[in-house]
């Protein structure tokens, strides 16, 4: 993370009310892609080059065809040769698209940001060379996709992410444990949700899967009215979820329900740091790249 | 409490506006969808319960801080009474005793019964009670002031005795309350013993002079209903210049009994003998008339007239009603003119247009008038006379210095430098002018200024039927005055119309124009014989008598023409000096006792008859709590004003700091509205 893109200017990253307005998620992840990657000067691919990467010396069973011969003829060993191809990962995405995902105090909807982020590390991760696999759940796995590399699979999966609209309530449970049983092979899995439930529930979730040496990337979505709460005319709030209406004064919660979002978000934070898993919180109202730059360190670090 | 800016109070509906807008802004609730509430369920209740408080503690900070300016600007201030208001005990009680000795009381045994309350008031004082003793009619007497001496207290009750005068609570009440300030805090007590005649308050003098916390006892003495009959006005004329008197008098009589007429005989005497009688019907509470025909002699002089009631009853003094006739001769009016024909037509005929004018008119030419004719007269005229024999001339100096009126008409005829150097006279003639030649565009001058206030235009001041101001002026002689002399009419180009001679040198008037239509048309006008008459009896220093006047009226006393010394002589025959009065000066006389009066000033006499008041005989009353409630202040008075006057309030209140501790109140008020509100607001800190 201390790349030194970090600090370069804001204003070139795309506004999410901006991306908003394109509908395919190829050309939006291409859009934020290319665009994130072109900012990058000197080292455009860095980090997944299809040439070579390094010498191995041989070992019995490694296919004869990848023996150096040119350095047998001056080392005198076998040594063989390993490309990048070669290092490849498994990237599962993990879409919360529950009810309390389709609130936005803006046009750009949290499932709508979710749904961006999604198809970026997808476009992102496929041309990687990564084997990408996408899992949409709400109180329950909606759609799996598993991961792979074969021909088609990105179209298929930017199409099921276009397609997703959120609904019903949020469960992490069964989504995480349906994926700790399927995901038979280590990969990076990222988990894009608002984390509209117990801590607990979802840590519990994440350590089995992180159990079975997998990395994982944990987004956290928030709309700026959830982090801020600037509400101050009485009125009924009504839970996008179950439909469960409140009776709120703003002006006497709004400090008493930041605290308890704090506390919700520092929970989260240090429960997966513990753990060593990346916590990213995004705001709804700030640009994608943030996003962008945490999964392109934890695949550095994987890698 | 009060305010000494009541007014700003109003600015409390202020205090409404937070309220509105809390009722308001908890009145419009929308759905908002938000996307879980699970958060918002996790705020414990008590937090919520606590910031309900600090929100309501703002309000109500907010509402103290708008109630603490507006009570800063009303100024508010605390009275406290003047005096001490705990009696206290062991010290005795201050009693102030009103004892009302109207003339009223002297019906039936009124006065005796009032006498025996008074005593057995003082009677039963204790040791250290104090008691003041105020005796009332007309005006009131402090008798005794505050003292324990009960022997004392009970000599002054002895010594009372009924007056002649009416009645006045007010003037009493006011006493009292000095009285009973002396008291400090000892319990004050307040006994009115009166018949309380309703007659004797004054529904417009309703004042509050007596405190909330006298105590106050009301005792009447007297009857229920009056038995009394009595004469409460008599109609006569005054003055009489012939022998047989041949107006009406006429006496109007009360019936005050509400249950029974009355047959009353009434008899009419004139210095003592009994010249007509008669019977007259009143009905109950009801008046009538008894009507006499003149017809009986009266000497030069003033006779003594009396109407008398022959039957008696409870209240025998106003059952007589004194007056006064007076027989004069007519005036003696010398009319001098040049001897052209009807140059004094006008002014004759002023002066005797009717044989009941107090005027004997002559006229004659002014060459051919003797010395003795001339010092004879009462007023004389000199209209339009060229000059005067030296001899005449020194005898018409003389002759007002004596008394005589004159009255000098200036016109074409008169030889303005003569006239201009007779001795004491008050102008000097300066030309003749013709108004349409002297003044560009104007060809008459109007009378338009005079002294209203002076005796001979006071007649013309309440009608403008009689105004001087329409008659035109074609000619008159300019004057200019000599020291001491007044202009009491001028023309409207500001020129003297009509001089009077200074005070020193009075009884002379001199007009600037004719009398006759030749400078002027003032004799076609109705003011005319007015002007002449009042210029006549002013000249004289005659002035019409009065028939009767009532007890407790100042009867005024005019300095004759030389001045001299006044002493009136009372109905007992006891004479009075009353000190000298300079010729004009007037002072006024109040006599105390019903009956005649023989007034003399310097060489004058005249005889004045004095009634008691009529009203007295009227002995309706009033309820005691009545007349109390009219002069006690109200316990709501007493919180709102208290015992202070006006400027006591502005300055009790400049004196009290109240706004200003209001004002350090209110700072700090909002100083912690400030810092609750911004912490709150701080509070809200964003999170990510």
């Amino acid at each position: 993370m201390s790349s030194p893109i970090i600090d370069r200017p804001r204003n070139r990253f795309i506004d999410p009310k901006v991306l908003i307005r394109i509908q395919n998620m190829e050309l939006l992840a291409r859009t934020v892609v290319e665009g994130f990657v072109t900012g990058l000067h000197q080292s455009p691919y860095l980090g997944f080059s299809v040439d070579f990467a390094e010498y191995r010396e041989y070992q019995p069973g490694d296919e004869i065809r990848r023996i150096d011969w040119n350095v047998y003829g001056r080392s005198d060993k076998l040594f063989v040769k390993l490309y990048e191809g070669e290092t490849n990962t498994r990237v599962t995405l993990i879409l919360d698209m529950s009810g309390s995902m389709n609130y936005g105090s803006t046009e750009v909807k949290k499932s709508d940001y979710a749904k961006m982020l999604a198809s970026c590390l997808t476009y992102f991760a496929y041309h990687q060379r990564d084997a990408v696999g996408v899992t949409i759940f709400d109180e329950g796995v909606r759609a799996n996709v598993p991961a792979s590399r074969r021909t088609g699979q990105l179209h298929t999966l930017l199409h099921m992410i276009e397609k997703a609209e959120p609904s019903k309530g949020t469960e992490f449970k069964k989504p995480l444990n349906f994926l700790a049983e399927t995901l038979n092979r280590r990969g990076i899995v990222i988990l894009i949700s608002d984390f509209y439930d117990d801590p607990a529930n979802i840590l519990a979730g994440l350590k089995v899967l992180k159990a079975k040496g997998n990395d994982i990337m944990t987004f956290h979505i928030m709309d700026d009215f959830e982090l801020t709460f600037p509400f101050e005319d009485m009125a009924q709030f009504e839970d996008m979820e179950t439909a469960d209406k409140l009776h709120v004064i703003p002006e006497y919660l709004r400090t008493q329900y930041l605290n308890v979002i704090g506390n919700h978000i520092e929970t989260l934070k240090k429960g997966m740091s513990a753990v060593q898993i990346d916590y990213t919180l995004m705001n709804t109202s700030k640009p994608l790249d943030a996003g962008l730059f945490s999964y392109l360190a934890a695949r550095a670090h994987t890698v | 409490m009060n305010f000494l800016n009541p007014f700003f109070l109003f600015g409390s509906a202020l205090l409404a506006v937070p309220i509105l807008i809390h009722l308001v802004r908890r009145e419009r609730s929308e759905v908002v969808p938000f996307s879980s509430l699970m958060f918002l369920l996790k705020i414990p209740k008590r937090m919520i319960r606590q910031q309900m408080l600090k929100n309501l503690l703002l309000m109500a900070l907010r509402l103290l801080l708008i109630a603490l300016l507006v009570g800063t600007f009303a100024r508010p201030y605390l009275m406290q009474s003047a005096t001490p208001n705990a009696a206290q005990s062991g010290q005795g009680r201050g009693f102030v005793m009103l004892l009302d000795n109207s003339y009223s009381m002297r019906y039936g045994m009124n006065f005796d019964q009032l006498k025996s309350e008074a005593l057995s008031r003082i009677n039963a004082l204790g040791g250290n009670d104090r008691m003041a003793i105020v005796g009332f009619n007309e005006s009131a007497t402090v008798l005794v002031n505050p003292t324990t001496d009960k022997g004392k207290l009970r000599a002054a009750v002895d010594g009372l005795e009924p007056s002649f005068s009416g009645t006045r609570f007010f003037e009493a009440f006011s006493i009292a309350d000095r009285l009973l300030s002396q008291f400090g805090g000892l319990e004050k007590n307040l006994i009115m013993i009166s018949d309380f005649q309703r007659t004797g308050w004054n529904r417009s003098s309703r004042e509050n002079v007596i405190e909330r916390d006298v105590k106050a006892d009301m005792k009447f003495v007297g009857v229920e209903k009056s038995n009394n009959v009595g004469i409460d006005n008599v109609s006569v004329e005054a003055t009489s210049f012939v022998r047989t008197y041949n107006g009406r008098i006429v006496a109007r009589i009360h019936n005050y009994n509400p249950d029974k007429e009355v047959s009353v005989p009434v008899s009419l005497t004139i210095n003592d003998r009994e010249v007509a009688k008669k019977t007259v019907v009143v009905p109950a509470s009801g008046t009538s008339l008894a009507e006499f025909a003149g017809g009986f002699d009266l000497d030069l002089g003033f006779a003594k007239g009396k109407i008398k009631i022959l039957m008696d009853d409870p209240l025998p003094l106003d059952n007589e009603y004194l007056f006064g006739i007076e027989r004069r001769e007519k005036l003696n009016v010398l009319i001098l003119d040049s001897g052209q024909p009807r140059q004094s037509f006008h002014l004759k005929t002023a002066f005797s247009a009717t044989s009941d004018l107090p005027f004997s008119v002559k006229v004659g030419n002014a060459s051919a008038v003797t010395v003795e004719e001339l010092g004879s007269q009462d007023v004389v005229i000199f209209n339009d006379v060229p000059r005067l024999s030296d001899a005449v001339r020194d005898r018409m100096v003389q002759a007002r210095k004596s008394g005589q009126g004159q009255l000098v008409v200036l016109g074409p005829k008169a030889d303005l430098a003569w006239w201009g150097a007779v001795d004491g006279f008050p102008v000097k003639p300066v030309r003749k002018v013709d108004v349409a030649t002297a003044e560009r565009g104007k060809s008459v001058v109007y009378l338009t200024s005079y002294d209203r206030n002076h005796g001979i235009f006071k007649p013309f001041q309440g009608t403008s039927r009689l105004g001087l101001n329409t008659a035109q002026f074609r000619n008159y002689v300019e004057l200019q005055l000599n020291p001491g002399a007044a202009a009491i009419g001028k023309f409207d180009n500001g020129q003297p119309a009509l001089v009077e001679s200074s005070a020193e040198n009075r009884g002379m008037l001199v007009l600037a124009s004719t009398l006759d239509n030749t400078w002027n048309d003032l004799p076609l006008k109705p003011s005319f014989v007015l002007f002449l008459h009042q210029s006549a009896r002013y000249l004289t220093g005659y002035n019409a008598v009065k028939s009767w006047y009532t007890l407790g009226e100042g009867i005024p006393i005019i300095g004759a023409l030389e001045g001299g010394v006044v002493r009136v002589v009372d109905p007992s025959g006891t004479q009075e000096t009353l000190g000298e009065l300079k010729s004009g000066e007037q002072r006024y006389y109040s006599p105390a006792t019903p009956g005649f009066y023989e007034l003399r000033v310097g060489r004058d006499s005249r005889l004045l008859a004095v009634n008691p008041p009529p009203s007295e005989g009227n002995l309706d009353k009033m309820l005691p709590e009545d007349l109390l409630a009219s002069v006690q202040s109200t316990e709501a008075e007493t919180r709102a004003a208290g015992s202070f006057t006006s400027d006591d309030k502005l300055e009790y209140a400049r004196q009290q700091m109240g706004w200003w501790y209001l004002l350090i109140i209110a700072l700090i008020a909002g100083v912690v509205e400030l810092y609750i509100a911004n912490s709150r607001t701080q509070s809200v800190r964003r999170i990510g």
